[in-house]
């Protein structure tokens, strides 16, 4: 039992002294305020009727009921099909990407370029970013016509910008020591590149290659929209036009698997591939410390961050 | 090896030799060919990558082209085309926001450390992979067929776009942070519940803010697909125009809503930078 004094005392010092003070305050009010302005303006003039809302449970379970209860096997045949055609659309869309990013992602790493490169390729960068898919595809119906072909084009093109902008940034942590080594033994622009920066960067870069692969597989179901073929159009015509929730639910259920399956094998692959073999010797293999945007060197399951 | 430089004669063995090619690197690029050629080749599971055709079709004129060489820029001033700008934005931030909310949990219980016990975390783990497979145009055409066209099921396909997003790169953080505060919070007495108030939530929340603000502009991007199956937004004029053919209005309204997600990314980005 300690007299109030002490103990008032203690209580004092703990919230004056001890105990610094919080930091962000008005960061925090501002943050609140500007939520709450824009929840309420979108919400008070946007055109929805709630009673839609209301209804929304309810017919879940009733569509649900009508793919799955049971779902038509018969079109399981196509639905792989059409996913496999899905799957190449992200895979050459990815080889596209890829192939155009790279030389882009050296144009824009500060540690290689001059400020004025860096800064007109990063802006292309940006312009592919902006774009959305649909418009790219579009524009490259009239090219490649109604097919998975335009697609792939497509989501190449629409990659680049977050591809390429990643790139630069692995390029950008890379250990200087090699580039000095290559520089002092007199080595060109190109042989710095090739001997010191790629040999450092691949790994990380096959890796985001992968990851793209991951997020264009999802992507290329904006060919639905327009009916480009893969299983995005299949399921738009089953949903959308025919109503043929039966094989509809044999469809989902197939898109959802393969790329479930896709990923977790180009998860593994990608983790593979940076970290190199597990339990084995360390062969000095620089350990990508995973630098970008603090998410440590632990688990690191999946070392991208976005743009 | 020796380490004696003079010791050595010159031009042997002084460069060690060139470890060969592992059988994963050998196996890897070769999977890698047989993929492209399988994805590429023109099949039943190949896309027909034709480098004739794309010449071909190149040097012919189209009216897709011709509208693009004539923009018909009088169109923002149409009721249509500014309430698709109004309802892409309204259903962005909509989504942006429910999508956040919804996403933090899932992504705090996506992890170890995070989920209060081993069946909440399998059971997200597996819900978040799930809605992360289904793209936003799966979604929007879904909504569509459940509640009719128009902004709702827009904005609904677009919060499970934001959820898998949020959920995915906010677990990817969680996965990643500093152990030492959960233990001294854990040490301390702390419920389930204090500890992930304390100790983890700190750490995740610049980069969950970072991410909330990233899917708020893909959110705006996925936005313009969403009107060709009939769920609001940008889209429903830009269909309208491609479906009839009136290439130059279309072109229009795409360079003004180009002109728009480049802003927004910027201001989103340079955000995201002081966050970081």
């Amino acid at each position: 039992m300690s007299a109030p004094t002490t103990d008032d005392q203690a209580r004092r010092r703990n919230e004056e002294i001890v105990r610094p003070e919080k930091p962000f305050a008005r960061f925090r009010w501002v943050v609140t305020i500007t939520l709450l302005v824009l929840w309420f303006g979108t919400t008070s003039t946007v055109d929805i009727e709630l009673s839609g809302l209301a209804q929304l449970p309810e017919r879940i379970v009733t569509y649900l009921g009508l793919m799955y209860g049971p779902p038509d096997l018969s079109v399981l045949g196509q639905a792989v099909e059409e996913m496999v055609i899905s799957l190449g659309m992200a895979w050459i869309g990815t080889m596209i990407a890829a192939a155009c990013s790279f030389p882009l992602g050296f144009l824009a790493a500060q540690n290689l370029s001059k400020r004025p490169t860096v800064f007109v390729a990063r802006q292309v960068l940006n312009f592919f970013r902006a774009v959305p898919e649909i418009i790219f595809l579009i524009l490259f119906i009239p090219i490649f016509g109604l097919q998975p072909m335009a697609v792939a084009v497509a989501l190449g093109i629409s990659s680049i910008g977050t591809i390429g902008k990643l790139t630069a940034e692995v390029i950008e942590g890379i250990d200087p020591g090699p580039l000095e080594a290559a520089d002092a033994s007199g080595g060109g622009r190109l042989q710095r590149i090739r001997w010191s920066v790629i040999p450092q960067v691949m790994p990380e870069v096959i890796a985001l290659w992968l990851y793209r692969f991951e997020i264009n597989i999802r992507n290329s179901a904006v060919a639905g929209a327009v009916g480009a073929g893969g299983i995005g159009t299949l399921l738009v015509r089953q949903i959308g036009q025919v109503r043929d929730f039966a094989g509809a639910g044999t469809s989902l259920a197939v898109m959802i698997l393969i790329t479930l399956l896709v990923d977790t094998a180009s998860g593994r692959l990608r983790r593979r591939i940076i970290r190199g073999p597990t339990r084995s010797v360390d062969i000095g293999a620089e350990e990508p410390d995973g630098g970008h945007s603090g998410d440590g060197g632990a688990p690191a399951k999946n070392p991208i961050a976005p743009i | 090896m020796s380490l004696d430089a003079s010791s050595p004669p010159k031009g042997t063995s002084a460069r060690p030799t060139k470890p060969p090619p592992t059988a994963f690197a050998v196996l890897g690029v070769l999977g890698f060919i047989a993929i492209t050629i399988a994805a590429g080749y023109d099949w039943t599971y190949g896309i027909a990558f034709s480098i004739t055709e794309i010449i071909e079709n190149f040097t012919r004129t189209n009216p897709a082209y011709e509208g693009l060489l004539n923009i018909d820029w009088t169109r923002f001033e149409s009721e249509v085309v500014r309430q698709g700008f109004a309802e892409t934005f309204q259903m962005a931030t909509i989504a942006t926001m429910l999508g956040a909310l919804f996403g933090l949990p899932l992504a705090l219980f996506n992890s170890v450390t995070g989920a209060p016990n081993k069946t909440v975390y399998v059971l997200v783990k597996n819900f978040n992979s799930v809605v992360r497979a289904i793209p936003d145009l799966v979604y929007a055409v879904l909504f569509v067929a459940m509640i009719g066209r128009g902004v709702l099921p827009g904005v609904l396909a677009l919060f499970f776009l934001s959820v898998a997003v949020i959920a995915k790169l906010t677990s990817d953080t969680v996965d990643g942070v500093d152990p030492g505060p959960i233990e001294s919070a854990r040490a301390s007495g702390a419920s389930h519940l204090q500890m992930v108030r304390t100790a983890l939530l700190p750490q995740v929340l610049p980069n969950y803010v970072s991410f909330s603000l990233y899917t708020f502009e893909i959110n705006l991007r996925g936005s313009a697909v969403l009107g060709f199956v009939g769920a609001g937004g940008i889209g429903e004029p830009l269909n309208n125009y491609y479906q009839r053919g009136q290439y130059d209005r279309m072109w229009g309204v795409v360079v003004g809503f180009f002109l728009v997600v480049f802003l927004v990314d910027r201001i989103s980005i340079a955000m995201r930078k002081r966050l970081l």
